[in-house]
């Protein structure tokens, strides 16, 4: 497991802590098993050392798909198709159809944090957060056309709350 | 395979599926509990009417449980398109947006529920589930504008309604209460020009802006720009969008009484703020956007809802009264087997969708003078476009669209072209490009054809900082534009096209107008101006190709357009029974007792997302139908149980009369 995620942090660029608190990563190891056999996987393992532990150095074509698959499942919570040259190579005896792994698998899913988002549909942010820039942008003020200035939606609450006090 | 379908879902509000309903006669019933035969049945079960809710779907999604499973379906469903979370139903098929795919060379192919055959795709979809397609829906509700309502007489084109803007202004106020609409009543007045009484403010405060909204709104605010040469500039302006969708109560709403926001259905208490899931389309998962399940929790006991039962046909007399409706019940949804039930009312109300409303017109073979029943089929084309912002602007945030321009929504350049709304959407190229899953594949060098050679890819810190990077600076603009009612744009049906249970699929046929797809040249125009002035980086592209059904060529430039899910007109109303097969009230010219309810209605639809307008009309509908009912039933003498009083029975109500309970043989 612990060799699954170290190889894992090439493959994503996030720490092995990230990938760890994920949740996922057994199923993930298990999965990834499960869709290209034991054989294969240790094959991909070797060529990624002999690649010092480098994803864009490795050459062979079965590797090479194998690595787009695992980062696509940690980015995304799918396992993708793979190459139907690699498919075909590889003698599967499943159907070559891309999948979500499980409900946690997407919710988990590393794209979303690229952006400092959230996925859509899980770990809901709050009531009006989308008003706020987020990492690395400027603030806008926040004006209407007319001139009127409009409050944030935390004023918003506060008014709301000395109504309801009073 | 059972005599009587059985209640699935908790008991809320309303009695489920007992006592069997064949053996009893309703004063009204109505067909599909979608928002407008959900809308009818809490007026009338409110006045006292027995109320019978045929829903041809499950009801599953009334229950908590049954909504968590519907969360993982659309956690796991590989594509997150609107009924991705829904389970497919073999009894009530579901047309799906992956039905469709678009040939090499332009052109496509439609699979699926839908027969398609016209020059281009109808691209939008429903639900057939408890509940209806609003369970998927979006929450905009914005107002129609006055003059939508007479396009012929201002400028030219489509059908005039037999109504205003004035007519429905009460009843767009009660559906706002009813759906709970968050907004800026004052806002809407200054920059849209809807009148609304002085003073009115919506239930709740309007939904924060998004981010990008105020990006937007500080580079085009007050700009105006030319939409050709030789037209005249037309000014810019970001304006919030009221949303059924939980924000803060207004306190001064309702004279200083407030609102209670409704929380979500099988949860109460739960769902009262929207906390930005972003995922309103296909479903929210705290329910704080409304739909109505809510409503039905504060049914009345008079209204019986009994799902998994498919309405198969209006039954009518020989004089043309409507006695009732055919059904067919089953158990299993994958493997459906049916048993064909009668039941009979004094009041048929069709509430089934634009699209299943007239095919169930077209198989009883009623409503047919006018010639109208299926024609004008109508929805809001939608053309996006999308690019790339100089700095990250928090897309995959908050609701799906929380700011407009309205600006091209109105005026004398609707004599030439199609008005449009342009929605500022907040969740990147998601609807345009299926980010951010699309930008993870490209990255790492994965095509779409399996067989074609993949990119070498890039991993580890380079493919993350890189879709930080650009993922974080998407943004799209949505133009609907206002499709005219055509009666070329039609729903058929065909005896050689069945569903599992025998009833005819809808058979359609569709096209856009020059008048819409020179709305849609317009709509590009200004987009490329707005891009200009945001200093964006337009990413947009129209080709042919399997992601593009929609695509066209138009005056030498390529296009692409989406379906935005507002099927309309395919009933519509009218003033004259020569024209139009529903009067103003809803009610079918041909059948004084039967009712079509829902957008089919609608004549022209304008730019505005258009389930308010039709939640108003359900509820204006109500009115004639309490009045009618209260018509056919005269007050009567009845004892009350349990004393020795006698009183006259409540006029409105549940007066017993040997109209509509003849077994119980009551004789006044
Ligand atoms: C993706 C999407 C987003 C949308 N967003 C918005 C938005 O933001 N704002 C807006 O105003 N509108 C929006 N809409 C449009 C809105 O959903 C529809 O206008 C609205 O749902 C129509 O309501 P209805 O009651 O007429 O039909 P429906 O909601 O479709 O309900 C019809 C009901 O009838 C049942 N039924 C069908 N056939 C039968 C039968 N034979 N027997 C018994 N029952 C039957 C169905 O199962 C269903 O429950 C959106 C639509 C889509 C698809
Ligand atoms: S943003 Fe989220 S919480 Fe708010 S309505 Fe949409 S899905 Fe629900």
């Amino acid at each position: 497991m612990d060799g699954f995620v170290d190889v894992s942090v090439g493959l994503t660029g996030f720490d092995s802590f990230d990938l760890h608190a994920t949740g996922v990563a057994a199923l993930y190891l298990e999965t990834a098993l499960d869709q290209v056999g034991t054989e294969a996987f240790e094959r991909f393992l070797d060529e990624l050392d002999a690649a010092g532990g480098d994803p864009g150095r490795l050459e062979g074509e079965t590797s090479r798909d194998i690595a787009r698959a695992i980062t696509h499942l940690w980015y995304l919570g799918v396992w993708p198709q793979l190459a139907r040259s690699v498919h075909t190579a590889l003698g599967r005896e499943k159907a070559n159809v891309p999948f979500t792994v499980s409900p946690e698998a997407y919710t988990e899913g590393l794209v979303w944090r690229t952006f400092h988002g959230h996925p859509a549909g899980a770990k809901a942010p709050g009531f009006g957060t989308w008003s706020d820039p987020p990492p690395g942008a400027p603030p806008v003020p926040r004006v209407t056309a007319a001139g009127r200035p409009v409050g944030k939606p935390e004023e918003d609450r506060e008014e709301e709350f000395q109504g309801d006090i009073s | 395979m059972s005599a009587s379908p059985r209640a699935d879902g908790q008991p809320a509000g309303g009695g489920r599926g007992t006592p069997p309903h064949h053996r009893r006669r309703y004063d009204v019933i109505v067909v599909g509990a979608g928002l407008s035969g959900t809308l009818v049945a809490k007026r009338l079960g409110d006045q006292g009417w027995r109320v019978l809710v045929l829903e041809a779907g499950t009801g599953t999604l009334d229950t908590w449980p049954g909504h968590l499973d519907a969360m993982n379906t659309y956690y796991a469903a590989a594509a997150k398109v609107p009924n991705s979370p829904y389970r497919p139903n073999a009894a009530a098929p579901s047309p799906d947006v992956l039905d469709l795919a678009g040939l090499p060379d332009g052109g496509f192919r439609a699979s699926g529920y839908f027969v398609q055959n016209g020059a281009l795709p109808y691209g939008s979809d429903y639900l057939r589930a408890n509940g209806g397609t609003v369970m998927h829906w979006l929450g905009l509700t914005p107002r129609m504008h006055p003059e939508d309502f007479a396009v012929r007489r201002t400028f030219g084109y489509g059908r005039d309604w037999p109504l205003g803007y004035a007519d429905l202004e009460s009843h767009y106020r009660a559906a706002e209460r009813q759906l709970g609409v968050a907004g800026d009543a004052q806002e809407q007045s200054e920059a849209i020009g809807l009148p609304f009484p002085e003073g009115y403010v919506y239930p709740m405060h309007r939904i924060p802006r998004s981010y990008l909204d105020d990006v937007v709104a500080a580079k085009i605010d007050g700009v105006p720009v030319q939409e050709s040469a030789d037209s005249p500039g037309t000014t810019l302006r970001v304006v919030t969008t009221p949303h059924a969708r939980n924000s803060v109560p207004d306190a001064r709403y309702d004279g200083g009484r407030g609102y209670r926001p409704a929380g979500a259905a099988g949860l109460p208490n739960y769902g009262e703020r929207c906390v930005g899931n972003a995922s309103c389309v296909p479903i929210c998962p705290v329910q704080a956007k409304y739909n109505p399940l809510k409503t039905q929790a504060t049914w009345d006991s008079r209204v019986t809802l009994v799902t998994r039962a498919v309405v198969s046909r209006v039954l009518a007399d020989g004089n043309g009264r409507a006695i009732g409706v055919e059904y067919q019940a089953y158990d299993d949804p994958a493997a459906p087997v049916h048993t064909t039930h009668t039941a009979e009312a004094d009041i048929v109300v069709l509430a089934a969708h634009a699209i299943e409303n007239a095919k169930l017109l077209l198989v009883s073979g009623l409503a047919g003078h006018s010639g109208q029943v299926g024609r004008n089929l109508m929805d809001h084309p939608v053309l996006l476009t999308w690019g790339l912002m100089k700095h990250p602007v928090g897309p995959f945030r908050g609701p799906a669209s929380t700011s407009g321009v309205e600006s091209f929504r109105t005026g004398p350049a609707r004599k030439r072209r199609a008005p449009f709304r342009i929605e500022i959407a907040n969740w990147g190229w998601g609807w345009p490009a299926a980010s951010p899953g699309s930008d993870v594949a490209r990255l790492l060098g994965i095509t779409g054809d399996s067989g074609q050679p993949r990119g070498r890819g890039v991993f580890g810190e380079e493919l993350r900082r890189r879709l930080g990077g650009g993922i974080g600076r998407q943004f799209s603009l949505q133009f609907e534009l206002e499709q005219e009612a055509e009666g070329r744009n039609r729903v058929t049906i065909d005896p050689r096209h069945r569903d599992r249970l025998g009833n005819p699929r809808p058979v359609i046929t569709y096209d856009l107008s020059d008048r819409v797809k020179r709305g849609m040249a317009a709509a590009k125009a200004v987009s490329d101006r707005v891009f200009g002035l945001l200093e964006a980086e337009d990413r947009t592209v129209y080709g042919p190709g399997p992601f593009s059904p929609g695509h066209f060529r138009f005056e030498g430039q390529d296009f692409a357009f989406n379906g935005a899910g507002h099927g309309a007109g395919t009933h519509l109303m009218g003033d004259s029974r020569d024209s139009s097969v529903v009067d103003h009230w809803q009610r079918c010219w041909d059948h004084p007792n039967l009712y079509a309810v829902g957008c089919g209605s609608m004549p022209s639809v304008g730019t505005s997302n258009p389930s308010l307008t039709m939640a108003a009309l359900a509820l204006r509908s109500s009115e004639r139908i309490h009045r009618d009912l209260t018509e056919l039933h005269r007050p009567v003498t009845v004892r009350t149980g349990g004393g020795d009083r006698t009183a006259a029975s409540r006029v409105p109500g549940p007066a017993p009369s040997p109209h509509s309970h003849p077994q119980q043989e009551v004789r006044p």
